[in-house]
């Protein structure tokens, strides 16, 4: 009996002991969904990568934390976060005052803006173009440019779509006449499908991307905060543009469309 | 105790454990803001009623012509009822989709994404009931055949009046189940841009960040459509029982 009850404490102090070890250094869950390169992506090997996972590591390194990278559908990111299965997000997500009533966000670590992928016959040329009725404009499900359509764009037609493809395949088909997403993803989209279609990058609504984070979690956006401003300081920034971005970089530099850490 | 009585009970119990299930969950109630999209959750309720139907006639039109390709003498009309469902019920209905509306249709020239979401759907739940009708067919014994003939019975005759009304109440379930699916099936459709059910909620869900608040009206709304299905079933069943 007396051999029993040692045992149970000896069993239960190393639970306890290993607990703590855990509660010690809980790695950091950071969500995004790895369809969005060269910011979340995955390397033919399948493991994460990109700008946005650079990031995260740096910030995993500056915290003394381990990273792991959870790969979620986008609009199920915010979700994700509220309910804690993960402790912040960076997956391109721009700071709006929408998602801010249910998330809080870092200092903005980069800007760009919305633009047009239009067809190639399409005669329209700005985004007030599209708000006549008979034009059908293609969005990415939760992003900002499915929230600016459907507040904005209210006597066009809206095709909301899961995937970036799709909706470009829309625009390339003929069967929408823009695709409203980033200036960046618009000139990738352009450089894939140069013939069936046109870009119109000057950004008609400027945007910025923060790290998105629960809005109790002060402790960890100070922390975040700390970290980019000291990641700028340090040329951080600048080396993962050259890596990822160095063309797109230059092409949008020399239109002066903004688009920058 | 009656069987309504059961059936109260159990549901009453299903939905105590979901409810204590939600109240772990200590995220804040958000209804006024999905509320304001009741029309949203309304209009994708209509969509997927109207092209649920749709495929739901269609569906049964193409799967009783395979089955009896399926059951013809001729081998070219045989194979190619046998490689159309083997190779309906052998691909995701997500990629039937998204090759169907945008590789097929486009080439054939139809832009209506609702007519081509409606013929898809009906072509991939028309493979399953081919072969359930196929099987029901199967199940009447070569004898009732044979007695059909005896009596002078012409071949359509037999069908009319001897095979099909026992094949009926044979596949009846099978049937049914199958309209479920459909129903729920539909739901993929929005890979196509068809604004349909779960699309409503799932963009109600983007722009309110309220989960819960956006698919429980969902799961209600389905139950809405595949309940009275169920029971109509169930009544079909009866009708047809004949003394055997």
């Amino acid at each position: 009996m007396r051999g029993l009850a040692v045992h149970t404490l000896v069993a239960i102090a190393a639970a306890l002991a290993w607990a703590a070890a855990a509660v010690a250094a809980p790695p950091l869950r950071v969500g995004m969904e790895l369809s969005y390169p060269p910011f979340e992506m995955t390397d033919p090997q399948g493991r994460p990568t990109g700008v946005s996972v650079r990031l995260a590591e740096a910030i995993g390194r500056h915290l003394g934390r381990d990273v792991v990278i959870e790969n979620i559908a986008f609009d199920g990111l915010i979700p994700a976060l509220k309910t804690g299965r993960i402790d912040c997000i960076i997956s391109s997500m721009t700071a709006t005052p929408e998602r801010s009533r249910t998330i809080a966000f870092s200092a903005p670590y980069l800007k760009t803006g919305l633009a047009l992928l239009v067809g190639a016959k399409s005669p329209v040329r700005s985004a007030a173009d599209l708000d006549v009725p008979g034009r059908t404009v293609a969005v990415k499900k939760g992003t900002t440019g499915h929230q600016y359509a459907s507040t904005t764009l209210t006597r066009a037609r809206l095709l909301v779509l899961d995937k970036e493809s799709a909706a470009v395949l829309e625009v390339v088909q003929g069967k929408a006449d823009a695709f409203i997403y980033d200036s960046l993803s618009v000139y990738q989209n352009h450089k894939r499908h140069p013939d069936t279609t046109r870009p119109l990058l000057q950004p008609f609504r400027e945007e910025t991307w923060a790290v998105g984070l629960r809005l109790q979690d002060a402790t960890l956006r100070q922390q975040v905060d700390a970290f980019l401003e000291a990641f700028r300081a340090d040329g951080g920034f600048g080396r993962l543009g050259d890596e990822f971005l160095a063309e797109e970089k230059a092409f949008f530099a020399a239109r002066g469309i903004p688009f920058y850490f | 105790m009656s069987r309504w009585l059961a059936h109260c009970i159990v549901v009453l119990v299903f939905v105590a454990l979901i409810a204590a299930a939600l109240t772990r969950i200590d995220s804040p109630w958000n209804w006024q803001g999905v509320w304001a999209y009741r029309a949203k959750f309304l209009q994708g309720f209509g969509v997927t009623l109207a092209v649920s139907a749709a495929a739901l006639v269609a569906s049964t039109v193409i799967g009783g012509t395979a089955a009896l390709m399926l059951g013809s003498r001729h081998v070219l009309v045989e194979a190619v009822a046998r490689v159309y469902v083997e190779l309906i019920r052998g691909t995701p209905l997500l990629v039937q989709l998204l090759i169907g509306f945008y590789v097929v249709a486009s080439a054939v020239g139809i832009q209506n994404r609702y007519v081509v979401g409606v013929l898809l759907l009906a072509l991939f739940s028309g493979a399953y009931m081919a072969e359930i009708f196929r099987g029901g067919l199967a199940a009447i014994p070569q004898t009732q055949r044979d007695a059909a003939r005896a009596i002078g019975l012409t071949p359509w005759q037999s069908l009319r009046l001897v095979i099909l009304p026992q094949a009926v109440r044979l596949v009846l379930p099978a049937v049914a189940g199958q309209f479920v699916s459909l129903v729920k099936d539909s739901s993929l459709l929005s890979v196509i841009a068809v604004s349909e059910f779960t699309l409503a909620a799932q963009e109600v869900n983007s722009f309110t960040y309220s989960t819960l608040e956006s698919y429980l009206p969902l799961a209600a709304g389905y139950l809405a459509i595949t309940l009275p299905l169920s029971a109509l079933s169930r009544w079909l069943e009866r009708r047809f029982r004949y003394e055997t």
